[in-house]
């Protein structure tokens, strides 16, 4: 046998050695891939949460640049930076978050101010016409009992509320308006009277106090306990990957065969650029909605705390398509119901009408998003069909709940970018 | 303080900076120094360069591109031989054979035209690959750098043209002449 003979059988020999090596490395790290993903899903969402942040606040990283300080000062200092303007605003946040007491206050005052609307309806459309007050009363009747029910203070509670109102735990005294709104609801009764029930019936519906729904205490003291250390992953994912110079892209690409090593940089990049302009996109337009809506409720003569938390809620949810401003709606027009001696700063505006003018700013924030913030914010960055947006955002809720909707857009744009971007680098490098 | 003195306390840190780097480092920033793209740059921006530098390795035979791919990454020749050919129907021509220090598909820098002839590794060889989009990354976070890349890549080009120019009229003299 000649020298290149053997060469040539070596080297046959080599690359089978290679693709048995390779085939067990890859089915072994399946199974391992697999069994871990499974056992440590409960760190998937906080990694991802970690990983994403770090990923939209990246810009904000690389624009701190000086040139004599090292990379890991630069970092910190980014940080540092990220930090303080996320205290401050978490802080100013907090102050407008309602305590158990506000919380008590707000179901009373809510429970009280949708029976009064209710019954002014009815006894206006009682005046105009026999026909309407009835139908009205047999249409939203049982709603609103359902409504008062979901608003019923339990008995610890009613027993909370009071304590608050004669001034419980170093706070002032609840105003005498509200507690007289207390009382009131207390004699609120049904508005449509029931049907008899079977007998069979009955233990089920009084056996719905807390104790047979909530689960076990200690159990569900292990799983908050869990739950919080898994979340800790959360900041320490975003710190590594903030100190992350490129490093982990050239490990993943350095892993890649030379056949595809241009291609594999190439797909990366147009997959960081396009996700990228995605999310920040996103955020940009889910911060001009909560503003918008911010300065809209000021507008209305809503105190501006109040306003500033709406508007972030409501901004935050925008990520979620449709259920976002639907959620903004139920939220904005709630608080209008409760909402007492508003003066809009809009001359003419009737302050008795606050939740029907909440309705219209609502609906006006969102023709502006679609006209306006999305047009210029997004672009053409990815264009998702409404049918899979509405399948995405079910299949979502159901596998993860709410945060499952939130990712649910998110991963759609993910893997719709990476297919296009793959099989377009695929045929341009020719390898398909 | 004396200058001899002055002079070993130098002579110790360099020594000591020397240390803290790992000899692999060490080999690819001192060759950078003798790859003409870099030959104006200092240690510190050497490094930022080596930062972001790939290093891949081609067995004999091996394609590092092929013609008519979009080019994305400038490469160097670290270690090895390469040959450039262009591939015809019945035919393949050597363009050039490359040795260590030498670069290739530096046009990719510039913009993702397609590979105008294949690279291919004559015998087992080491290359470092510069990727353009990690080169206009370094035009916001260290401007001038990526500035003194651009300038060395725009006179290789200018020098490329003029010698282009000059062979191209000594394969034309008379309709040159007739120019004139």
């Amino acid at each position: 046998m000649s020298n290149g003979q053997e060469f040539e059988e070596q080297e046959r020999e080599r690359t089978l050695r290679r693709k048995v090596f390779y085939l067990t490395f890859a089915t072994l790290a399946l199974i391992l891939g697999g069994f871990l993903v499974w056992n440590l899903r409960i760190l998937i969402l906080p990694i991802i949460v970690g990983a994403l942040l770090a990923f939209l606040f990246r810009p904000v990283k690389d624009s701190f640049r000086v040139r004599w300080l090292p990379h890991e000062l630069q970092v910190l200092c980014s940080f540092a930076v990220i930090g303080i303007v996320l205290f401050f605003a978490f802080n100013t946040l907090r102050k407008h978050i309602p305590d158990e007491e506000q919380k008590l206050e707000f179901k009373v005052r809510l429970k009280y101010k949708l029976n009064e609307r209710y019954r002014q309806l009815v006894s206006r459309s009682e005046g105009k016409s026999t026909t309407v007050g009835p139908l009205i009363e047999k249409q939203v009747g049982p709603l609103m009992d359902k409504v008062n029910q979901a608003l019923e203070l339990n008995p610890h509670e009613r027993d909370l509320f009071l304590r608050y109102a004669a001034g419980y735990n170093g706070k002032p005294p609840i105003q005498s308006k509200f507690v007289d709104y207390f009382w009131a609801n207390q004699k609120t009764g049904k508005y449509v009277i029931p049907e008899k029930t079977p007998a069979s019936a009955a233990p089920l519906t009084t056996q719905t106090g807390p104790a047979s729904t909530q689960p076990p205490p200690a159990a569900e003291g292990t799983s908050l306990e869990s739950k919080l250390s898994a979340w800790m992953l959360a900041p320490l994912i975003f710190v590594f990957l903030g100190f992350d110079n490129g490093q982990i892209r050239r490990f993943f690409v350095s892993l890649v065969p030379n056949r595809y090593f241009e291609l594999s940089l190439t797909v990366l990049d147009d997959l960081d650029d396009a996700i990228g302009r995605y999310l920040r996109g996103t955020l940009l337009e889910c911060f001009l909605v909560g503003l918008t809506l911010t300065l809209g409720l000021i507008l209305l003569g809503i105190p501006w705390g109040i306003a500033v938390a709406i508007g972030v809620v409501s901004g935050l949810l925008n990520a979620i398509p449709f259920l976002g401003t639907a959620i903004a709606l139920v939220i904005g027009v709630g608080y209008a119901l409760i909402a007492e001696n508003i003066r809009p700063l809009i001359p003419g505006l009737n302050p008795n009408d606050l939740a029907l003018y909440v309705l219209i700013l609502v609906v006006l924030v969102h023709i502006i998003d679609d006209v306006v913030f999305q047009p210029f914010v997004l672009g053409s960055a990815v264009n998702v069909h409404p049918l899979v947006v509405v399948i995405a955002i079910i299949g979502g809720s159901l596998v993860m709940g709410l945060w499952g909707m939130l990712f649910a857009i998110p991963t759609v744009v993910v893997v719709k970018t990476a297919v296009a971007t793959l099989f377009k680098e695929l045929k341009a490098y020719r390898i398909i | 303080m004396s200058t001899r003195n002055l002079v070993a306390d130098k002579l110790l840190w360099e020594t000591l900076g020397r240390w803290k780097r790992s000899s692999l480092d060490l080999d690819r920033n001192q060759f950078l120094k003798t790859v003409p793209f870099f030959d104006r740059l200092s240690k510190r921006q050497l490094k930022t360069i080596s930062d972001i530098i790939f290093e891949r390795t081609y067995d004999i035979g091996e394609l590092i591109f092929e013609e008519g791919q979009p080019g994305a990454a400038m490469f160097l020749i670290l270690d090895g031989k390469v040959a450039i050919e262009i591939c015809r129907e019945t035919s393949t021509t050597r363009l050039a054979v490359l040795e260590k220090g030498a670069f290739f598909g530096e046009m990719a820098l510039l913009d993702d035209t397609p590979r105008s002839a294949n690279a291919r590794a004559l015998e087992r060889t080491r290359t470092l690959a510069l990727y353009r989009n990690d080169l206009t990354g370094l035009r916001h976070r260290h401007a001038r750098t990526a500035c003194q890349i651009y300038r060395s890549l725009a006179t290789m080009i200018g020098d490329r043209l003029r010698a282009t120019n000059e062979l191209v009229q000594l394969k034309t003299p008379s309709d040159t002449a007739g120019l004139e």
